[in-house]
């Protein structure tokens, strides 16, 4: 938004946000399109964009004169659209949109990337995906992934049992990055007796730029969903920085492990599912639930979720009464994020940073307690060291290779529709992939 | 023609106006913290990625036509990845850091020195690039300055329309058909971009305003210098004609020449377009006319055909003669269609004035190819080998610029097509403004009075410059000489950081550096810091004059340890009381013992390791004592 002396100024002359006009200020004269304000920069500043696109800012002084020269043509956020095209012939496929970078563009309001794109704009881009699969589009949110709640959770899983039972053979979800995972996770367990391929696909780099990853991420994906008979939930991103492959990694094993870089995404205690190669062609890990194709579908949808389980990390001085909050607070479950094969703090030289009394306390009070390791790789072990035993006996339940967020949303989903008993006990055995009995050796950086 | 025929050129209706594109000296690339210093040319990258890129819609919502043209190619780019200069930024993996403020300061104070107007809010733009060259897509830049002018030596004042600061693009190490590999060491460095306006009056003045941005940018000291730091596009249209941008003209002594076959070109293309228009032109669509070549001996078609290619023809009815008429030395109209026709990833194109009896078409094959495309007696016709869908692509791309043949000439980006001879070739259409959009990692910076009264203070000044020199050195030629001297910055730098004489120094900037390029040794390559290396051992009395010669020679064969030359090639200086026993010895060795014998026998076994002065020194001393 302009300030309010400008947006006069504009009033004044009857100058709108994309009209043609002539700024001049003292000797400099400049023609051009009035451009929308960003809420970046000075306030005082007319953006101007010129003949030759570059954008500048004139500061708004009391010799500034706007003049205008033509009404512009409102095509300002305007975006080519693609039609959609419906061939029965080709495997049908759903996609549903929820936001990201994957369907981003630039936002005036904020001067950042904004998630306001149609999906008619995003297939614009990425036109051959209707030429792989018979694509019918879900607009069901524009929400960016750290802002998804649970209660989004279970809508996209909603979403995906009914893209099912319309006949879809695959599903793929466009979403934000951030917490890619975490959804991955959460639908891994809500949607029981899968029989087919859930795609979780996004960008890293916004697509707006041509040298974005979301193009041939949403092509791989299709390819997923459209010919794999993975009946499993994942994530399909790049496999390295490069524009090769792309690797689709089990939802209950998938994490982001950098911040901006196109391979963020790695399986942590696993192999990759899939790779789906540039020219399409898909190559399978062993190990994964196979598709039947059954008819009806077979698809069962448990979304309860109780969201009083907190995620505690320890660390050298890490204080132990945040265990007492959450006793407080009427939660019950704790996951705690241990330092290597899943200690905390338990025969400290200093009463303060002695976890043990308020972990007993947390077991005392009826709350389930789960050890996993910060380290991420590897599992969890309740008796190599005395630290370990004095938890153990106490009644934490060791998560084996189970990474601490996986283990978290798990403690969440058995509480809302197991209650705490069979919660307690279904914690640290198999649901969907999370927990393998046997971590093989190429399973470490992939 | 002549370079600096106004009256010629008004009546033709010459537009000209250049760009000087010229890196930045800043100890950091403009959005990230990596080295700006090139590595040396033996280090291999630490990695290489591959990446494909798409046209996207700009801020207007309309791909940019230049942008989609390139998507068209389906290219691959390879990224070489340097360890000092090559960080997650360069490669779009990692959002841009802040600006650089070194190098916006050296922007701004250009700006001053050219009298321009400075930008209040500068707005950080991505433009859009899809030849791949930024492994992002798009390059960052920001105008900074508008409406300035510049006075050449000879008093001819030229408008300087703006000013860029933007980002280097990656070098070239290699392409093929359909891939392109780049090195990224280059990538992000801070460079300035200065455009004047389109009314350069001649070919000769254009290259003298060259000369002077050049010398201004220099007497800053804050720019890089070597080869491929400083480039030139110019832009050139006669009347009737359409703008052509000539990008990456790296010898300015050539500019003129490049521009007066422009002309040619665009009158010879205009000769063309009037000849046309007697003879009702019309161009067919492209037919697959493979089979005619079943068992054909023309070379270029048997190899494609047995890759299971394909030969696409068509006609280009009241062609008759024109394909082969000359538009400039050694190229043809044939040849500015094949330029189309190539970017499609095709070898080239064959067509009817050619002599099609030398590539080995058989009379049948003539008579078929005529046959099957309909020829008339005043068409021509082209054929292009290739993959079928690429021979298509190709013949599409080579309709669409025979056809601009009618309407005149096309708005096109150009490159050096031969050095030689001054051509040029069509590289791409000419960008529009949709191929821009704003950086949004980056905030718009506001100029503060803080950062205008420093560019004030810190605008290159000729005039001043000069005066300094002159003040320096010990002859005024020496000092004119210097100005204009490519080697001023790294002057000044020895100059200002080494108790070191300023005359030997720029005596053997200017005078040395001459002598042994006519010698054969390539100065010109030697690094700023290498041979700042040689003027320290120098001043600090590691080695003598002499030995700058010989160090200087060992440099420019590509050697960089400056140090490690002196041990190897045994330039250590003798001096003090090395000398002195060195003197005693030899007095006694010698038959007379006299100084001038004694400074003989000295000079001619240690002429590279003696300072004769401290030698004449010593030697009076002792025939003193």
């Amino acid at each position: 938004m302009y300030s309010e002396e400008i947006q006069k100024l504009l009033d004044k002359n009857g100058i709108k946000v994309g009209d043609q006009i002539m700024l001049s200020k003292g000797a400099t004269q400049l023609e051009g399109e009035l451009m929308p304000k960003a809420n970046i920069g000075g306030k005082d500043t007319v953006i101007i964009k010129m003949k030759d696109g570059y954008n500048v800012g004139i500061k708004l002084t009391s010799d500034l004169k706007i003049e205008k020269l033509s009404s512009g043509v409102a095509n300002i956020g305007s975006f080519p659209k693609v039609a959609l095209k419906h061939d029965k012939s080709a495997p049908n496929v759903t996609l549903i949109y929820t936001g990201g970078t994957i369907g981003s563009r630039v936002d005036y309001e904020t001067g950042g990337v904004s998630m306001l794109l149609k999906p008619e704009e995003l297939l614009y881009k990425v036109p051959e995906i209707q030429d792989i699969a018979n694509i019918s589009v879900d607009m069901l949110m524009s929400v960016a992934s750290e802002d998804l709640s649970y209660m989004e959770w279970v809508k996209i899983a909603e979403s995906v049992t009914k893209a099912f039972n319309n006949g879809a053979r695959g599903v793929i979800i466009t979403m934000g990055t951030d917490a890619m995972h975490y959804t991955a996770a959460a639908l891994s367990f809500m949607l029981r007796n899968l029989d087919g391929p859930v795609v979780i696909t996004g960008a890293q780099r916004s697509s707006d730029r041509g040298s974005s990853d979301g193009f041939i991420n949403l092509v791989s994906a299709t390819r997923l969903a459209a010919f794999s008979d993975i009946a499993e939930v994942g994530i399909c991103m790049h496999e390295q920085s490069s524009d090769g492959r792309c690797i689709f990694i089990r939802g209950v094993k998938a994490r982001k492990m950098h911040t901006s870089r196109r391979d963020a995404f790695r399986p942590i205690n696993d192999k990759p599912m899939a790779y789906v190669d540039k020219n399409g062609s898909i190559s399978y890990s062993k190990g994964y639930n196979k598709a039947e194709a059954k008819k009806p579908s077979t698809l069962e949808l448990k979304t309860k979720f109780d969201p009083k389980v907190a995620l505690v990390k320890v660390y050298p001085n890490s204080d132990p009464k945040i265990i007492d909050f959450y006793i407080r607070e009427g939660y019950n479950g704790i996951i705690i994020e241990g330092t290597g094969l899943g200690h905390a703090p338990v025969s400290t030289k200093h009463d303060e940073f002695m976890w043990l009394p308020h972990i007993k306390n947390a077991l005392d009070s009826g709350l389930i307690v789960g050890m996993t390791s910060q380290c991420l790789y590897g599992r969890v072990h309740p008796n190599v060291y005395k630290n370990l035993r004095l938890l153990s006996n106490l009644g934490v339940i060791y998560c084996e290779d189970m990474m601490p967020e996986v283990a978290q949303i798990k403690l969440c989903w058995l509480l809302g529709n197991y209650g705490k008993e069979k919660a307690k006990s279904m914690l640290g055995s198999n649901i969907a992939g999370e927990i393998h009995r046997r971590l093989e050796f190429d399973e470490f950086l992939v | 023609m002549e370079a600096n025929d106004s009256e010629f050129y008004k009546k033709i209706g010459f537009l000209c106006g250049i760009e000087v594109h010229q890196r930045l000296a800043t100890k950091e690339k403009l959005f990230c913290s990596c080295s700006t210093g090139m590595p040396p040319l033996s280090e291999k990258p630490i990695a290489s990625i591959r990446r494909h890129q798409r046209a996207v819609a700009g801020e207007l919502g309309s791909v940019d036509l230049s942008a989609q043209y390139e998507e068209f190619k389906d290219r691959e780019f390879t990224y070489n990845i340097y360890g000092d200069n090559t960080c997650l930024v360069e490669i779009d993996e990692e959002p841009p850091h802040e600006l650089n403020k070194e190098a916006l300061s050296l922007a701004l104070a250009f700006s001053k020195s050219l009298s321009m107007e400075i930008i209040d809010e500068f707005q950080v733009m991505r433009k859009s690039v899809v030849d791949g060259s930024d492994p992002s897509a798009f390059q960052r830049t920001i105008l900074i300055g508008l409406n300035g002018s510049i006075t050449t030596p000879e008093g001819l004042k030229v408008m300087v329309q703006k000013l860029f600061l933007e980002e280097e693009s990656s070098g070239i190490e290699s392409s093929s058909e359909n891939s392109i590999v780049y090195n990224t060491d280059r990538l992000g460095i801070p460079l300035v971009e200065i455009d004047t306006d389109p009314y350069i009056p001649t070919p000769a003045a254009a290259k003298s305003v060259a000369l002077a941005i050049g010398m201004l940018l220099r007497i800053s000291g804050g720019v890089q210098r070597g080869l491929g730091t400083i480039r030139q596009d110019v832009n050139v249209s006669i009347r009737g004609g359409a703008r052509a941008e000539i990008k990456g003209l790296q010898e300015l002594d050539l500019m003129d020449k490049f521009i007066m076959n422009e002309i040619t070109r665009q009158m010879k293309l205009l000769e063309i377009k009037d000849e046309l228009k007697q003879r009702n032109p019309k161009i067919h669509t492209p037919k697959d006319i493979t089979e005619i070549f079943a068992d054909t001996s023309v070379k270029i078609i048997k190899t494609q055909l047995a890759k299971n290619g394909a030969v696409a023809g068509f006609r280009l009815e009241g062609f008759s003669g024109l394909l082969g008429k000359e538009v400039n030395p050694d190229r043809r109209l044939g040849s500015e269609i094949s330029d189309y026709a190539k970017a499609a990833g095709v070898h080239g194109i064959i067509h009817s004035d050619e002599n099609l009896d030398r590539y080995g078409f058989s009379d049948d094959e003539k008579a078929n190819i005529s046959k099957a495309l309909g020829l008339g007696k005043n068409d021509a016709f082209i054929l292009i080998a290739g993959q079928k869908s690429q021979a298509m692509k190709a013949a599409s791309l080579a309709v669409g610029r025979a056809e601009a043949c009618m309407e005149g000439i096309p708005l096109e980006t150009r490159g050096v097509a031969n050095t030689d001879l001054c051509t040029t070739r069509f590289l791409r259409p000419l960008p529009t403004g949709s191929r821009m959009y704003p950086e949004t990692d980056v905030k718009p910076i506001g100029a503060t009075k803080e950062m205008l009264d420093s560019a004030t203070a810190n605008a290159p000044d000729s005039a001043k410059e000069h005066g300094r020199l002159k003040a320096q050195l010990s002859s005024a030629a020496l000092a004119d000489s210097m100005l204009l001297s490519p080697r001023l910055g790294l002057y000044k730098r020895v100059a200002s950081s080494l108790k070191i004489d300023s005359s030997f120094v720029a005596n053997i900037l200017l005078q040395k550096f001459t002598e042994l390029k006519r010698s054969g040794f390539d100065v010109d390559s030697i690094p700023e810091a290498s041979v700042m290396d040689v003027f320290s051992q120098y001043a600090d009395g590691s080695i003598t004059k002499q030995a700058v010669d010989e160090l200087l020679k060992a440099l420019s064969s590509g050697k960089r340890d400056v140090p490690g030359l002196v041990r190897e090639l045994k330039l250590e200086r003798i001096r003090g009381e090395k000398l002195l026993d060195l003197v005693n010895s030899t007095t006694k060795e010698a038959k007379s013992g006299q100084p001038d014998e004694v400074r003989r026998l000295i000079m001619s076994k240690y002429r590279l390791n003696v300072d004769g002065s401290e030698l004449n020194e010593m030697l009076l001393g002792e025939a003193k004592t």
